[in-house]
């Protein structure tokens, strides 16, 4: 999987519920979840150097 | 009406798998066995039948899942190619009850693999449906794999099981002997009373068939007993090199796993499923809404400003809490009709069964500035658009 952009995206409590993110050319939402296999490439790409950007 | 008898062995006799081009007849009795070792398919989507993202992909030079449902091609800088589920109308295959495959066609060649390119199509399972095969225990049971394998080019494949967990690996192959002609394989594995899987729902095993490969995968020897994993002997046999010649092609049916050893006489027959159970079962890992009708709403929710709608959408119980995507789609107001483009589709909570969905529309859009009351979403089209909800391994 390849990441380009990822972005947090706040839930009706206020706290990142998910992340806004494009995956393999794809815009997608993820959920902050350790078994899901995108989020595991977005940590990866975390990992590499890159960001998540922080909610509006 | 009252049962009163069951004849399990009527019900299952007349498969007739042909193995490596025989004819032998299997049926449980052969396999002296009284029952099915397992309930149901430990492979899901093992026949092909469904294939929810589509039934053709073209151009395909990374990894992905293209098509059938389950099946993973993991394409690593190595050529280009065309994903199918093709349709069976004739063979070995068709004629034992399969009538679809997946199948990989080179488009462009890759020639000559860089040493860490490599190509493999790819079964991945969770360790909790894994444990009946007892395995880093005394009692560990042996792995039984068949499958249905046509190419254009013959000769040896390498397969191997791929314990994730502990990161062990067995090897095996198969030989295709006559080009473009459904071949029945059966090979089988050792025990491995060392590591266990992990009993949760992330991946523990995969089944890997290599395709081709550089010769970081390609230098060391197919290690038929289980040890820890040594990349160059994951493809050390293979010699079919189906990325090496836009002529080539590779595809798969009726895949099975079974618990014990079997021989191509004594395998028990597939267990062919009924295709909505079988769609059940692929639904845990993706689930795909709203593509088989034209302008069909896929989503309705509260208006809680001018450009935006929420609420929950529901979905099957999913292995993990899945990634959520929208294809082209409306945004409509209940109220009168008036609809815009979606711009962004976001979600507030994503968990194993629902989602709170947040949808952005064309805030130019005229006389939907309504602030209360309920608006939906509506596919454009049909085809590959769609709700999507992946939980994939």
């Amino acid at each position: 999987m390849i990441v380009t952009k990822a972005k947090y995206y706040k839930d009706q409590n206020g706290v990142n519920g998910s992340i806004n993110a494009t995956i393999d050319n794809i815009e997608c939402c993820v959920p902050i979840a350790e078994d899901n296999t995108h989020y595991q490439a977005i940590l990866k790409w975390v990992a590499e150097g890159n960001t998540i950007e922080e909610a509006d | 009406m009252a049962l009163s008898k069951i004849d399990v062995v009527n019900m299952v006799t007349g498969a007739t798998p042909v193995a490596n081009g025989g004819t032998g007849q299997t049926t449980f009795a052969a396999a002296g066995l009284d029952k099915r070792p397992n309930a149901t398919p430990l492979i899901v989507n093992g026949d092909m039948a469904v294939a929810q993202r589509s039934t053709s992909e073209t151009g395909k030079t990374s990894a992905g899942y293209y098509t059938c449902d389950r099946m993973h091609a993991n394409i690593d800088s190595i050529g280009t190619y065309t994903i199918i589920q093709e349709s069976l109308s004739s063979g070995n295959a068709y004629i034992n009850g399969f009538t679809k495959a997946w199948r990989i066609d080179t488009t462009t060649a890759d020639a000559s693999p860089a040493s860490g390119d490599n190509f493999s199509f790819i079964y991945s399972f969770e360790g909790q449906d894994l444990q009946l095969f007892k395995k880093g225990t005394a009692n560990a049971e042996k792995f039984t794999l068949a499958f249905w394998v046509k190419s254009n080019k013959t000769g040896t494949g390498n397969v191997n099981l791929f314990d994730t967990d502990n990161t062990r690996l067995i090897g095996g192959t198969y030989t295709i002997s006559s080009a473009d002609t459904w071949e029945h394989k059966v090979v089988n594995f050792a025990a491995d009373t060392t590591g266990a899987f992990t009993n949760d729902n992330g991946q523990s095993l995969k089944i890997e068939w290599f395709l081709d490969s550089g010769t970081n995968f390609s230098s060391g020897t197919t290690d038929t007993a289980w040890g820890s994993k040594q990349d160059v002997d994951r493809n050390a046999s293979g010699t079919l090199q189906i990325a090496r010649n836009t002529d080539n092609d590779w595809a798969i049916t009726g895949i099975q796993l079974e618990v014990g050893e079997y021989t191509s006489s004594t395998l028990p027959p597939f267990q062919h499923e009924s295709y909505g159970d079988n769609l059940m079962r692929c639904h845990r890992y993706f689930e795909h809404r709203g593509y088989t009708i034209a302008n069909q709403q896929v989503f309705t929710g509260q208006t809680i400003s001018t450009t935006k709608c929420t609420g929950p959408v529901f979905y099957g119980v999913k292995r993990a809490s899945p990634t959520i995507t929208l294809g082209s789609a409306i945004c409509g107001n209940q109220h009168n009709g008036v609809a815009g483009s979606v711009t962004a589709l976001s979600t507030l909570q994503i968990g194993l069964d629902t989602a709170r969905l947040d949808v952005t529309h064309n805030a130019s859009t005229a006389n939907f500035a309504i602030t209360q009351g309920m608006a939906y979403v509506q596919l454009d089209d049909t085809g590959i658009n769609g709700l999507k909800f992946d939980a994939e391994l």
